[in-house]
């Protein structure tokens, strides 16, 4: 994890509570996400409480309308709970405004989706570019760090190739690529191997894997086992509520 | 600036990347631009012969003549209505003619019954007329000081005059005047601020005292050129300058006046097509508004996404306002070059003189910018609204 940072760009949020031991790099506290009003109200997250440490390898499972797409929005900084608080790196995104709230999603989290989600007229590198603007950051160093990301997931001699030009596992990889490229703390994945063959699928998960470190977190939301499995933290949900959070040895999970 | 930087450069590769839907979009502006444009050249373009001529004769010449008081026939000006004029400080330069009366001008003897009923005028006038009407000779010479001091019988014709009387250049020839001969010396250009001039007949004051006026020759009208800027002040000095203590008031005219009338452009038409342009650019802006709006819904997730890597809800607005910059500034100068384009084609057609005010182009670019911007800012309010949780549909 040793990147050149360029002073000030991607600055990280410092931890609140330096004292004593870990702390999390993000904490949901008794949040409750409840859509539409009177009879057509629908509770999809109730009070849920779940704090994601640095290293973790985790993933979240469960079956449709069980929450863990709630989940994922709220985790992304995507969306705010109707209750209760969410703390990233020890700050507390549910008091922020939209411009504060998204400066934070912008460094503290990189998003993987189950449809890759790329921008269809920009190539390879100027998708992974697209994370890095308006960060001040110079032309040359945009396209450095773009390169250096490509190459991390195997792609950097198809930089200049466009998503229709890429196959599904190669578009994810981008995907990969644009998450990883700000060095986030948290690694979101939305069924990152959701559009993939087994191959593909296998693939993906084994960058993923390589992307945990001590510093950083790997959160995968999934409804398939073998993605789910891969993890060695599982947390599973039913009815918008935690229903299990177990740690599996590493050697177990592999 | 690197801010802005990024942001132009994510709308231009936005729009280049939509080829087909850019062009719609840069419809509007280009038309409406180009209406405008052309609608303002062609009409300035109708009358800019006129426009050109009024600049290359000035608009500084003032005709100061005396105006008949108690109905008196054939009111004069003071002997000394020349000295007079030239005390009025902003004056450059004078000439005094006489219109004389009752003179028969023929070609030779023999033709007077065809030329008697078509009168021809001639006028006494000072070695310095030439000079103040700004108009050459085409052939031969002005009356000079010899003329005038002796009195000889020479005569310089105007060049209609010439025509009609089939005079060839340095051709040694005379015309009759009232039975006296007097020699062609020379022939007036075109005078265009005083268009009577081509037809008439010009000889010195110390001829027309011998062979034609009867009492003191005194001139009856004098040529002024004013300093620029300077000709209603001038004028009105003027009149009391050279009518002060005389029998006769002065009258003063500008002689480019009516000219300039005529050059003027017809505002009414003008304002009319101008409006129709406006119209064309609103309805462009309104074309603007609704595809850029049906991109923010085909670009959904394209914006979702921007929103996850962190773009705040400014930068989305800020960058659908920036392709809406650039589309009114790319719309901005091909409406002007169309513009431009439909007044060179139709000057070549009918002929006029290509006339188009420099503060159009600018002005047009900028309409164009107005424009887009405005219509952009619904679409782009809309796309910075977007959730992106709603459009990214988490599995």
């Amino acid at each position: 994890m040793t990147h050149d940072h360029p002073p000030g760009s991607l600055g990280e949020i410092a931890p609140a509570d330096a004292g004593g031991g870990p702390s999390p790099l993000l904490e949901l506290d008794r949040v409750s996400r409840i859509y539409g009003t009177g009879e057509a109200m629908v509770t999809a997250l109730d009070a849920v409480s779940l704090r994601i440490m640095p290293g973790d390898f985790l993933s979240i499972m469960g079956p449709s309308g069980s929450g863990k797409s709630t989940m994922l929005g709220l985790l992304g900084c995507l969306d705010l709970p109707t209750t209760g608080t969410i703390r990233v790196g020890g700050h507390e995104v549910t008091a922020m405004g939209d411009a504060e709230r998204s400066w934070v999603r912008g460094r503290e989290i990189g998003f993987v989706f189950q449809q890759f989600h790329l921008i269809p007229h920009l190539d390879a590198r100027g998708n992974v570019e697209t994370a890095l603007l308006y960060r001040g950051l110079k032309v040359r160093q945009r396209r450095e760090m773009a390169l250096a990301a490509l190459d991390r997931v195997g792609l950097a001699h198809r930089h200049d190739h466009r998503p229709v030009q890429l196959s599904g596992g190669e578009q994810q990889r981008v995907a990969l690529a644009r998450a990883l490229v700000t060095e986030p703390k948290i690694l979101l994945g939305d069924e990152p191997t959701g559009a993939l063959d087994s191959k593909n699928a296998e693939n993906v998960m084994s960058i993923f894997a390589s992307l945990q470190s001590p510093e950083r977190a790997v959160v995968l939301v999934t409804h398939d086992p073998s993605v789910g499995e891969a993890a060695s933290r599982r947390v599973r949900m039913r009815d918008g509520a935690i229903v299990a959070d177990e740690v599996v040895e590493r050697e177990m999970a592999r | 600036m690197k801010r802005l930087r990024e942001l132009v450069g994510v709308a231009l590769t936005g729009l280049f990347a939509r080829k087909v839907r850019t062009a719609l979009l840069l419809l509007g502006p280009t038309i409406g631009v180009a209406a405008i444009i052309a609608a303002v050249g062609l009409t300035d373009s109708a009358k800019g012969d006129l426009k050109r001529k009024v600049a290359e004769l000035g608009t500084n010449l003032i005709e100061a003549s005396a105006a008949s008081a108690f109905g008196s026939q054939d009111p004069v000006l003071p002997e000394d209505a020349v000295e007079r004029a030239r005390t009025v400080t902003t004056v450059d330069s004078v000439s005094a003619v006489l219109e004389l009366s009752n003179i028969v001008v023929t070609p030779y003897e023999e033709a007077s019954e065809k030329f008697e009923t078509v009168p021809v005028p001639v006028l006494a006038a000072d070695v310095l007329l030439p000079g103040v009407l700004e108009v050459p000779l085409v052939s031969g010479r002005w009356l000079n000081d010899f003329d005038e001091q002796i009195g000889t019988r020479g005569a310089v014709i105007g060049i209609g005059l010439a025509r009609e009387f089939e005079y060839l250049p340095g051709e040694v020839r005379s015309i009759v005047l009232n039975g006296h001969d007097y020699a062609v010396v020379g022939v007036l250009s075109a005078v265009e601020l005083e268009p009577a001039f081509d037809n008439a007949v010009f000889i010195s004051f110390q001829a027309a005292d011998e062979d034609f006026v009867a009492a003191d020759v005194m001139p009856n009208k004098l040529y002024v050129r004013a300093q620029d800027g300077t000709e209603d002040e001038t004028a009105e000095a003027l009149k009391v300058a050279v009518g002060l203590g005389g029998p006769t008031e002065v009258q003063t005219e500008l002689k480019s006046e009516a000219l300039e009338l005529a050059s003027q452009s017809d505002r009414q038409l003008q304002l009319i097509v101008v409006s129709m342009g406006l119209l064309a650019i609103i309805v462009g802006g309104i074309g603007i508004a609704n595809v850029m709006s049906i991109s923010v819904i085909q670009r959904s997730s394209e914006i979702g996404i921007r929103r996850a890597l962190g773009h705040t809800r400014g930068t989305i607005a800020l960058q659908f306002i920036f392709e809406a910059i650039v589309v009114g500034v790319l719309g901005g100068i091909l409406g002007v070059g169309l513009g431009v384009l439909s007044i060179g084609v139709g000057v070549a057609i009918a002929g006029w003189v290509f006339t188009l005010q420099p503060v159009l182009v600018p002005a047009g670019i900028v309409l164009a910018v107005v424009i887009s911007v405005l219509a952009g800012m619904y679409p782009a309010v809309r796309a910075a609204r977007l959730e992106p949780l709603e459009t990214l549909r988490l599995g």
